[in-house]
């Protein structure tokens, strides 16, 4: 195999690909990237076996094949070379030898044999969904998924295919984020399964804004062709617990604020929140909102937003880290806050079909 | 949950009592929680089944378990104090979990998660019809049929640990868990614990019962991590009803195994499975083992086994040769179990040498013979015998030093690193707690030992004097063993 490719496409490409692999492997294989090399180009390969990501890079190749070598070695060696063009050859015994400019390196890899192959999709279900929503989806739900691993089925992103919507959920039992996108597809396709946290950040990479997203699904497994990319992944199996249940129904109040400023306020007043508590109260009144905190050893924060209210006096204590999560990925200008009193969970919506439920948290005063 | 052995008429009363119960929690509940919510997530809940330890609240769907778990149980535990004054921990199921759980799809299913993980013993069981049935579930689960508790001899060594493992396998109290049992080799810790999995399967013949070694288990996480299927590997175990681990020092040094270990014990001690572990030492002596896992290995109960007194060991050898059909002198008995002291398993080998050769040779079996015959056995038997005396000897010849510098409050480098090296070596050969180690060494306290432990480790790191004398003191002692 030998090629020669511009340095920061080399990089570009490998760059793509090694986010999956982990430092502590316990196959060597899975440390390294596959490389394969052919007329169109590069296409370079990693895998944890649960998650697997796959690139191009253009190149040129004047012998085509194929081997694996340490990506994260060789992402440092690429990164740190002095000229912009680089020569790589790999001999039969899978030792790749990279020039450019003045230095030389040699680097010792593995059969590309070994690797394990990505699953493939034949006859699996295919669904065409424009990137920009997908990633749009995805940046609104995936703070909220559960890191708690004892609830492996809350480890993911529920993606449901169901009466022509696209559905993706995350919740982690203190709050749940959920957005709705009407899409086509047959009916013959409705289908819900969990998408692991891991592929999920690895589509927040590689999705774009414009172009489609083609994912095939097959039993366990789910694959998604962002142009020239794939990702292909396991599903967490189980069933994912019938979320809908959690939504309040009907809110007493409803305020309407400027997204952008009660995210600013929030981080200003939680500043002072304590970790103990680690809380802000929001305290309604006639046209405004007091955001507050206090931690008893330190001080309080106290700052008023003026909005449109007429109902009832009442306080409600949030997490702050909780309430802004989506403030900070949300877009829109005005974000709805409904509410019932506080010991309910609070809703946060959008125009967009996004919702937001948030638990509050006790006052003790 | 409710108890078959009572009466229907009890049954009956228990279940008026727990509707009352929960109309009270209920109540005060309605208190804390605000009307929506308290709809939402309590109002078709039932208390399933209550006492002093837990409340069983069954839930409609896993969504309310896992909701009413993350925000509601301060409020729950309240409630149950505060309304029917009932001081217990709060457990929430999902009602009818156990129908979704265990039809034979799913079981098939598990068999075959089972199988491609490699094995991993989780049977569930259909009825106890047969009594080789029940055989074969136990060869399956790799439980000897013979470790039951009417074969295991309780004496004073091994009667706590005895109480307690009957009372987790009758159910009787669920606050022993995780139960850790410790002891040297050879004195029934894993008799012990295939008692209680025998009794739990033979209470409830569906029950899922993990019965494995911390090595099988390390092997078994090993080998999902390299198939890549961690899923169906942590779902085998998370979902046990109990969890029961021989051996559990086999993890020390077994970090990512360990790590692992540490969820699916959390995730098992948070839904209330019954764990029960074994160690041939206490948990903080298991070196380079991950500190929490030790603070949970002792957050339940610990029991100790140790070697059997006189009269149990004489009663240990009379049911074995009932058990055999052998008859022996009493004499010839009695002699055994004065020779032979520090292991159950040791004895038993003496036994089966004594009595097969009373078996094959006419001539009559007298105490000479005996001896003869468990010499071996009998020199084996002295080895753990170095002491604390013949090490600080050994130390003090090597350095010239006066035994009395031992245990002397002096602390020149002269003295005192020899005398580091002689805890270092205590610590190594004998099997005393390094309290006692302290006390021998002139009432010092345990740290000093630690300390000095890692101090002789490190020297030896970087000193080739030192190791070769630490080797040589360490060799010759050996041989005296």
């Amino acid at each position: 195999m030998k090629f020669r490719i511009a340095k920061e496409a080399f990089l570009d490409g490998l760059q793509q690909v090694q986010h999956v692999v982990s430092s502590r492997t316990t196959l060597p294989i899975l440390s390294n990237v596959l490389i394969e090399a052919n007329e169109d180009g590069l296409r370079l390969t990693t895998t944890d076996l649960d998650v697997g990501v796959s690139g191009t890079a253009k190149a040129e190749v004047s012998k085509s094949g194929a081997t694996t070598l340490p990506v994260k070695r060789l992402v440092n060696i690429i990164r740190e070379l002095p000229s912009a063009e680089i020569e790589v050859s790999v001999d039969g015994k899978n030792v790749a030898s990279i020039k450019s400019g003045p230095s030389f390196f040699k680097i010792i890899g593995l059969p590309d044999a070994e690797f394990p192959p990505l699953a493939s999709f034949e006859d699996a279900k295919e669904y065409k969904i424009p990137q920009a929503i997908f990633r749009n989806g995805l940046k609104k739900t995936s703070y909220a998924i559960s890191t708690d691993e004892t609830r492996y089925v809350l480890n993911g992103i529920f993606t449901s295919f169901n009466e022509g919507k696209l559905t993706l959920v995350a919740t982690d039992g203190r709050r749940l984020a959920m957005v709705d996108h009407e899409l086509e597809f047959p009916s013959s396709h409705e289908v819900d399964f969990i998408v692991p946290t891991k592929a999920v950040q690895e589509l927040q990479r590689l999705l774009g804004t414009e172009g489609d997203l083609i994912l095939k699904l097959s039993d366990n497994q789910v694959c998604f062709e962002i142009g020239s990319s794939i990702i292909v992944s396991k599903l967490i199996e189980g069933n994912y617990p019938n979320y809908r249940q959690v939504i309040p129904g009907e809110s007493k109040e409803r305020l309407t604020l400027s997204r952008e400023q009660l995210l600013e306020t929030t981080r200003r007043v939680s500043l002072l929140s304590s970790e103990k508590s680690n809380s802000v109260k929001l305290t309604f009144g006639h046209n405004q909102v007091d955001v507050m905190a206090n931690s008893p050893d330190i001080g309080e924060a106290n700052e008023t937003l003026d909005v449109k209210y007429e109902g009832k006096e009442f306080s409600i204590a949030f997490n702050p880290e909780f309430l802004m999560a989506p403030l900070k990925n949300l877009e829109e200008d005005e974000i709805h806050l409904d509410l019932i009193d506080e010991m309910s969970p609070g809703v946060l919506r959008t125009e967009d079909a996004f919702l937001y439920v948030l638990m509050p948290m006790r006052v003790t005063s | 949950m409710s108890n078959d052995i009572e009466g229907g008429d009890t049954n009956d009363r228990n279940g008026k009592k727990l509707a009352r119960d929960w109309d009270l929690v209920k109540a005060k509940l309605s208190e804390y929680i605000s009307g929506d919510a308290f709809s939402r997530w309590f109002k078709n809940a039932e208390l399933v089944d209550s006492d002093e330890q837990e409340g069983v609240v069954s839930v409609q769907s896993d969504m309310h378990q896992i909701w009413i778990e993350t925000n509601y149980m301060d409020e729950l535990r309240a409630a149950f104090a505060e309304g029917a004054g009932v001081h217990c921990a709060p457990k929430i199921v999902v009602k009818g979990e156990e129908v979704q759980i265990e039809p034979e799809e799913e079981s098939k299913q598990a068999a075959r998660q089972a199988r491609s993980t490699g094995s991993v013993r989780v049977v569930t069981p259909e009825a106890v019809g047969k009594k080789t049935a029940f055989a074969r579930k136990l060869k399956r689960l790799g439980i000897n049929p013979e470790f039951d508790f009417e074969s295991f001899v309780v004496g004073d060594n091994s009667q706590f640990a005895h109480a307690a493992c009957s009372a987790v396998a009758y159910q009787e109290g669920r606050s022993f868990n995780p139960l850790f049992i410790h002891g040297r080799a050879g004195l029934g810790k894993t008799h012990l614990m295939s008692a209680v999995a025998q009794q739990l399967l033979a209470n409830d013949p569906k029950a899922k019962v993990v019965f494995l070694t911390a090595e099988h288990f390390a092997n078994e996480f090993i080998e999902a991590v390299r198939k890549g299927n961690l899923d169906a590997f942590r779902k085998a175990y998370r979902y046990a009803d109990a969890m029961l681990i021989d051996d559990i020092q086999f993890l020390a040094g077994k970090e990512r195994t360990q790590d692992e270990f540490f969820h699916t014990f959390n995730a098992l001690l948070n839904s209330q499975t019954q764990v029960i572990l074994t160690c041939d030492c206490p948990a903080p002596e298991i070196q380079t083992l991950d500190p929490r896992l030790i603070s949970r290995f002792e957050s339940g109960l610990t029991v100790e086994l140790q070697p059997p007194g006189f009269e149990t060991r004489v009663a240990i050898l009379r049911r074995k040769m009932e058990q055999w059909k052998v008859d022996l002198d009493n004499s010839v008995v009695v002699h055994i179990a004065n020779q032979i002291k520090s292991n159950v398993r040791r004895l038993e080998g003496a036994l089966t040498r004594v009595a097969s050769y009373s078996f094959l040779s006419p001539e009559k079996m007298s105490i000479e013979k005996v001896d003869e015959l468990l010499g071996d056995l009998v020199r084996d038997e002295n080895t753990n015998s170095v002491t604390v005396e013949q090490i600080q000897k050994a130390v003090a010849d090597y350095y010239g030093l006066n035994l009395s510098d031992m245990s002397s409050r002096r602390r020149p480098a002269s003295i005192a690193f020899p005398r580091q090296i002689a805890m270092f070596l205590t610590r190594k050969i004998t099997k005393l707690s390094l309290v006692d180690i302290g006390e021998s060494f002139g009432k010092r306290d345990h740290g000093t030992v630690i300390h000095a432990c890692k101090k002789v480790k490190s020297e030896m790191g970087t000193d080739s004097e030192v190791r070769g004398a630490v080797e040589k003191l360490n060799a010759a002692l050996e041989r005296k063993n």
